[in-house]
């Protein structure tokens, strides 16, 4: 009994070894292992042996068809994993056709240079105020200190509806309306879009956006406003950017500052993007002009404060590298699926 | 402004290369835009030139006495001016309105459009051209050289920054000069021969007989100098700025002279001025003056001293700068500085001197006497900017401020913005950005009627270009154009959005400034289209709807609905008004024929356009969670057939079912839609619905189910005579 055991066991090994796909797999599972196979068979035969003998062979049974049943599920397994093989081969597709996404759109390259900016002023702890772009001669220009009969009030080089509305030349309009109704601490950045006429070119534009910053508090100076910009323009270009001041003059500041940052392609040295002078001017900056603090009822012996404006369309177009400020506002697919 | 540079150098008592000069001055205020290499056309004199750039506010750096005066103050060096006093035996006769002198008499009308005018009459000079000195010197400044008399007006105006003019005495009517407004109408031919016609804002030179200069901007033809000439009165004036600007403005005109009045003359200068120009006819011209000059002035030009407080200075700029060094930056700029000893800092116990480190300090005054060059300075915040652009703004330190005011964060309405572009962007729709002006043709080619409100634009008075005299009220024409724009480039796959601001009011007062949100699709929205059936590829109605119920959800916007609408530019089979809770906030549907056409486009575009204020007020920033179910759903599909129009809708068919389907109807989707005559007759439409049947607790039974589905059969029959099929 125990060698026609041993010698089935073998016999089933090599068939189940040997089946070369599940269906002769399966063969060799009802001849050796099946309801009526040869394993049932021999454990039949239990019966003619020996009482004290039966437990010892009933064992010797149970442990060949435990052998065999873990040896039958592990070619299965390796018979299956050929056979979906096989089938994947059949249903192969070109994975080289192009994916058939739906398009997802960046933001738009103006747009995301101003919320970088406002980033950096986030981080600052500055918050983004708004404000009208259709203004009116008080808060365009003459709570900004113009003198009534100043050239930027012309009709040369602003947008009027009427003698009292006008199109805001600059979001510096946005600081009266937040001075109006907060009192220090002020620590505003207003982003925007402002208009003066100046005729389209590949550098100029109407209609342009700015972003204007303004910070008022006991103790701020002009000190803190060169740190501001600093960090303004390390935000923007980097660890190594500088700034540099020079006097300038606005009518809402005293003193006034142009500022410019180290030119972000040749790091000073001088190339195209400068125009060789190792520079790019961003904007106009300033202490904010004791007349204006006080036309909103600030106490300007106690208060101080300075406020700046950086035009965002150069900026925008330095980053990229864009050639003409007309694609900004073009609409161009070509263009805005670049970003 | 044109400096030579070696001229420039005469009145500097340093060295310093043009460069290094050029550097200085911009860094100090006054920018040199360029150096320019310059030759002389005989080719006998060369120079660099600095191109200048000067803000409006410091008229008095237009002369070469006026920047060396800047540059030795940057630079802390001496200046050496040239002599331009007045002999003691000469002393001009003065007088407040009306001053007769020999042959001259000097007559000031208006003296608040010329509040000084001085003259000096120079007989037996000989007009001839200039030694080459001086035709170089204003060769390499810019000005043409005419004959020696003009060109010694011309050398002292450019070094003192006073306009002078040259009137030959001998044409002028009984040599008397009258400075008047002109009459309205009253004619002129200035000296560039152009007929001037006058109004009663101009202000002249005349005589007895009419107008011989327009003030401050031209001479008059019938006067000038002539080769001739022998007797010459130079006038040297002061006018005020903004009468001289509106005049140069008004006819177009602009000279060296109204440059520099516009800008502001010191009115101290005319006498200096004189006197100069006297020296340097007398040098290349021969003659001498006839008499003293005369001096005609509404009073003394005098300037209040100003207070500054050296401590202010510290505090404003963020520098530790001493009084003295401060004195020191004053006097480098030539003015007066008087130390005083306040007892208490009076007017000043402010937070800021409290805290204030150097208590000495902020007991210091000083008195400082501005010349009357500098009305730019007249306050102590103005002296404190000029101690700063001394000591060099890139010497003051760098610091942040404290920050007292807390963190910065966007407000909810500026994260709902983002969040609108992201949705947008995420569906694939490209940021368009356009400008706010549209014209009358727009509205034209998007057929709004007479009536619309979008016709309630405010127009521009001066528009910038055809088709921008508007501001806009629709952002579908910036859209459509830009549309137009891809097209024309062969570009057919358009998917545009924009988030503009649109203006309604009539420019009595400040507009309806409204947020608004639009989109434009055209073509595919796809990166790739091969094999792809037309309905997966094209943007259509549906494709851009569901970008808007996108949109919807995930600003967290319940009570969305969609009802047929109406608008001029779209189709009127195929235009949705969108609802939230039953309030419209705007359209999504498919451009008309027309639209289509006026805008050249080779399909019908959709669009939307949506009032974001009114959809962001009802907007959620966070969403509340909502628990799983724990339970599966019983799902039953349903066929209807009924008939086709606008009372049959989906949305109707959808309301009649949840009407009818009790709290256990979960859920309803209509998932197959055809109007097939063969198979449904005429006139009607097959709509298959999807319901999942739901009980939060317990699993539900068929018989439930099957009541639940007997009603809504049921009310489907009844209310919108739908018959059910099986299939
Ligand atoms: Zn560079």
């Amino acid at each position: 009994m125990e060698h026609r055991l041993r010698e089935m066991a073998e016999a089933a090994r090599r068939a189940l070894r040997e089946a070369t796909n599940l269906d002769e797999l399966e063969q060799a599972r009802a001849r050796y292992l099946g309801r009526s196979g040869i394993l049932r068979d021999i454990q039949q035969g239990i019966r003619d042996l020996a009482k004290e003998l039966r437990p010892q062979f009933g064992r010797l049974i149970n442990e060949t068809r435990a052998e065999l049943e873990a040896l039958l599920e592990a070619r299965r397994k390796e018979l299956e994993a050929g056979q979906s093989r096989l089938r994947a081969a059949e249903s192969a597709i070109d994975v080289t056709l192009p994916g058939r996404a739906q398009h997802i759109a960046g933001r738009h390259p103006l747009l995301a240079t101003l919320d970088d900016m406002l980033e950096i002023f986030l981080g600052l702890g500055y918050t983004i105020a708004e404000g009208p772009e259709v203004e009116n001669n008080y808060y365009g220009f003459e709570a900004l200190n113009y003198p009534p009969d100043h050239p930027a009030m012309d009709e040369q080089m602003t947008f009027y509806i009427a003698d009292d509305v006008l199109l805001r030349s600059q979001t510096s309009t946005v600081q009266i309306r937040v001075m109006e109704t907060q009192e220090p601490p002020v620590r505003v950045v207003v982003p925007g879009r402002c208009f003066r006429r100046d005729t389209l070119d590949a550098t100029h534009s109407h209609t342009f956006y700015q972003l204007e910053g303004l910070c008022v508090d006991e103790g701020i100076t002009m000190a803190d406003l060169k740190g501001t910009l600093l960090a303004f323009a390390r935000g923007m270009f980097g660890e190594e950017a500088r700034v540099r001041f020079r006097p300038d003059f606005f009518p809402f500041t005293e003193p006034s500052a142009e500022f410019a940052v180290s030119c972000f392609a040749c790091s000073g040295e001088g190339c195209r993007v400068c125009k060789g002078t190792g520079w790019i001017e961003l904007g106009g900056s300033g202490m904010v002009d004791p007349n204006v603090l006080a036309g909103v009822g600030y106490d300007t012996e106690r208060y101080t404060g300075f406020a700046f404006g950086v035009g965002v369309e150069r900026f925008a177009m330095n980053r990229y590298g864009i050639p003409d400020m007309r694609l900004l506002y073009s609409g161009d697919m070509r263009m805005l699926r670049q970003f | 402004m044109r400096v030579p540079y070696s001229w420039l150098m005469e009145y500097l008592d340093t060295e310093v290369a043009a460069g290094e000069l050029a550097e200085i001055l911009t860094m100090g205020g006054l920018e040199v835009e360029e150096i320019i290499d310059w030759t002389s056309a005989d080719g006998q004199a060369t120079d660099q030139i600095l191109i200048t750039s000067v803000t409006s506010n410091r008229g008095d750096l237009l002369s070469m006495v006026g920047v060396a005066r800047h540059a030795a103050a940057l630079l802390g060096c001496a200046l050496k001016l040239p002599d331009c006093s007045i002999p003691q035996t000469e002393q001009p006769v003065m007088g407040e309105r009306d001053v007769e002198q020999g042959d001259t008499r000097i007559t000031i009308d208006d003296l608040e459009g010329c509040p000084r005018y001085s003259a000096l009459r120079i007989t037996g000079v000989e007009v001839r051209p200039s030694p080459p000195w001086m035709a170089h010197r204003l060769e390499a400044a810019g000005l043409r050289p005419i004959s020696n008399v003009v060109d010694a007006t011309n050398y002292a105006m450019w070094e003192l920054g006073q306009p002078l003019h040259a009137f030959d005495h001998r044409l002028i009517v009984q040599g008397h000069i009258i400075v008047r407004r002109a009459a309205d109408g009253e004619k002129l031919v200035t000296i560039d021969g152009t007929m001037r016609e006058l109004t009663s804002a101009d202000l002249v030179i005349a005589d007895p007989k009419g107008a011989v200069a327009l003030a401050g901007v031209m001479g008059g033809r019938d006067t000038e100098m002539r080769d001739r000439t022998t007797d010459v009165l130079i006038e040297s004036a002061h006018f005020a700025p903004t009468m001289i600007r509106r005049t140069a403005q008004r006819l177009g005109m602009s000279s060296e002279a109204s440059y520099r009045f516009e800008r502001h003359v010191d009115p101290n200068l005319t006498l200096p001025a004189l006197a100069r120009s006297a020296q340097l006819i007398a040098e290349i011209a021969g003659g001498s003056a006839a008499a003293p000059a005369i001096d005609v002035r509404a009073g003394e030009f005098t300037r209040e001293p100003i207070t500054l407080r050296p401590a202010r200075t510290n505090h404003v700029l963020g520098t530790e700068l001493s009084t003295d060094e401060q004195i020191e930056l004053l006097q480098r700029l030539g003015f007066a500085v008087k130390p005083e000893k306040a007892e208490a800092p009076g007017g000043m116990e402010t937070e800021w001197l409290r805290a204030y480190p150097d208590r000495e300090q902020a007991l210091e005054r000083l008195t400082i006497s501005v010349p009357t060059r500098r009305p730019d300075l007249e306050r102590e915040i103005d002296l404190i900017e000029e101690i700063a652009i001394v000591h060099g703004y890139s010497n003051l330190p760098t610091t942040l401020p404290e920050n007292t005011s807390g963190a910065g964060v966007r407000t909810r309405r500026q994260k709902l913005d983002q969040r609108v572009s992201e949705v947008m962007r995420g569906a694939g729709l490209c940021e368009n950005v356009s400008f706010s002006m549209m014209g009358r043709r727009d509205l034209d080619f998007l057929c709004y009627p007479e009536d619309a409100c979008e016709r309630e634009a405010l127009v521009l008075r001066d528009p910038a270009a055809e088709n921008q005299e508007l501001m806009r009220t629709t952002l579908l024409a910036g859209l459509l154009d830009a549309a137009q724009r891809n097209v024309r480039q062969r570009v057919e796959d358009v998917a545009l959005f924009e988030i503009g601001r649109l203006f309604f009011g009539d420019g009595s007062a400040l507009p309806d400034e409204r947020h608004s949100l639009a989109a434009l699709v055209m073509g595919s929205a796809r990166t790739s289209t091969w094999n792809l059936p037309d309905e997966y590829e094209k943007m259509d109605f549906y494709w851009l709807k569901g970008v808007l119920e996108q949109l919807m959800r995930r600003l967290h916007i319940a009570g969305v609905s969609f009802e047929r609408g109406e608008h001029p530019s779209l189709h009127p089979g195929r235009t949705a008004q969108v609802l939230i809770d039953g309030e419209p906030v705007g359209v999504v549907g498919e451009i008309s024929p027309q639209v289509q056409e006026a805008y050249d486009l080779p399909e019908p575009a959709c669009v939307l356009e949506i009032d974001l204020d009114a959809v962001l007020a009802r907007a959620r920033l966070l969403a509340t969670y909502a628990p799983l179910p724990r339970l599966p759903a019983a799902i039953r599909d349903l066929a209807l057939v009924l008939d086709d129009d606008d009372r049959h809708s989906a949305t109707r068919v959808v309301e009649a079912t949840r009407a009818a389907g009790g709290e256990l109807l979960e859920h309803v989707e209509v998932f197959d839609v055809y109007a097939d005559r063969e198979r449904v007759g005429e006139g009607r439409k097959s709509v298959a619905l999807r319901l999942s049947f739901r009980h939060p607790e317990r699993t539900l039974t068929d018989e439930e189910v099957d009541e639940a589905m007997g009603r809504i059969t049921q009310n489907l029959g009844s209310k919108l005579r739908a018959e059910v099929r099986t299939w």
